[in-house]
């Protein structure tokens, strides 16, 4: 038999949450995991990750479900039970109890790079010299004094980043249960928070958000997404709660 | 690049619904971890995490960083090129593959994003990729 793939829990009561036919349910008293079968030779990993986005995604929007880690495997549905669902049944079911009415809205600030460093060496006496002395040399012959040059414009990026990620922070914050900075992608990206919002508040988060999109942007451009599965609340079962950012 | 869109009266802040260009790098490693789990082998998923790991310290952002203002600069002076091109330029051609993010390296490794995305993501409405077309339009953004 072939292993199966997991994608998320839900509660048993909720129902079939997802139509594709290939994805089941595996229950155990009140909680079910969302599984299909899964052959493991030439999997393509877009055609899985797609796969797992939809189902979390439309189990999301008649559940409440649980994001699993994409690419979990386990060996057969009861494996499933045995080796997951039945030792971790209560924390499960107290993890769907809370995150029950509650969505993910994540916010990514990305900076337009000219108004970006515009500012920085507006405000940098000591990048505005050394940029003047790296343009007077030759290429190769700048080659430390430009890697020195990148340091500070570096360290300068990092502090408008801070500066700009407390001030979404105070606006959105309140609004929001709980809030995780996730990790930058691109060395452009001002900000990537995901908040955990009550369902009920989301338009007076979307309200915020408007304001603060005007408030930034000579300088960064915002994507807001959602609303997503709990995708970034359900990951650490050590710290639940925590903010991640510090 | 002076861009100030008064936006539209009446225009509501919503979430975007998600497509998956927006929350790869979100799925790729959140959710619950279970102690006695495989990672399934996939093709390509090597190439994901290797790709995942982006060097904010290392020589190469510096002078990626260097180049920034350097642009900057030169753009000042002479005049004759506009910014957005030559920022563009710089997005484009000088920012290498180890630099240029994550995120895009992914979409790349995974064919989303590029334009062929389109019946993948059907059902997605207004908002999508962050692709190299929508890069080279960044002037015409900020409405968003």
């Amino acid at each position: 038999m072939s292993e199966v793939h997991v994608y998320g829990i839900v509660r048993a009561g909720d129902g079939r949450p997802v139509e594709d036919p290939n994805v089941r349910r595996v229950v155990h008293r009140e909680v079910a995991a969302l599984v299909s079968d899964i052959d493991r030779g030439g999997l393509l990993a877009s055609s899985v990750l797609r796969t797992h986005w939809r189902v979390l995604e439309e189990a999301a929007s008649n559940a409440t479900v649980l994001p699993v880690r994409f690419g979990t495997v386990m060996a057969d549905d009861r494996a499933v039970v045995e080796q997951y669902l039945e030792p971790l049944h209560d924390e499960l079911a107290s993890g769907l109890a809370e995150m029950d009415g509650k969505v993910q809205l994540t916010l990514k600030g990305t900076y337009r790079e000219d108004a970006l460093m515009a500012g920085i060496v507006a405000r940098s006496r000591a990048i505005d010299r050394l940029r003047s002395e790296v343009e007077k040399l030759p290429e190769a012959a700048a080659y430390y004094k430009r890697i020195e040059l990148g340091q500070l414009v570096a360290a300068e990026v990092e502090a408008t980043r801070e500066r700009d990620t407390q001030h979404v922070l105070q606006q959105l914050e309140p609004l929001a249960i709980t809030v995780r900075a996730e990790a930058q992608s691109t060395l452009k990206a001002a900000f990537n928070l995901a908040f955990l919002v009550d369902r009920s508040r989301v338009d007076k988060f979307s309200g915020a958000v408007a304001t603060l999109r005007r408030d930034v942007r000579d300088w960064i451009d915002l994507r807001y997404v959602g609303p997503l599965p709990p995708y970034s609340f359900t990951g650490d079962r050590v710290d639940p709660g925590a903010a991640a950012w510090a | 690049m002076a861009v100030s869109h008064a936006a539209p009266s009446g225009y509501l802040e919503r979430p975007k619904p998600s497509g998956l260009a927006d929350v790869i790098d979100i799925i790729l490693d959140k959710g619950l971890v279970i102690d006695a789990y495989v990672r399934v082998s996939l093709i390509g998923i090597e190439i994901l995490t290797i790709d995942a790991r982006i060097v904010i310290a290392s020589v190469d952002t510096y002078l990626r960083f260097a180049e920034a203002v350097g642009r900057l600069n030169i753009a000042e002076e002479d005049g004759s090129q506009g910014l957005p091109e030559l920022l563009e330029g710089m997005t484009e051609s000088g920012a290498r593959s180890k630099t240029k993010g994550a995120v895009e390296g992914l979409k790349d490794t995974l064919g989303i994003g590029g334009g062929d995305d389109d019946d993948d993501e059907g059902r997605e409405k207004p908002k999508r990729r962050r692709t190299s077309a929508q890069r080279s339009r960044r002037r015409d953004e900020g409405d968003e």
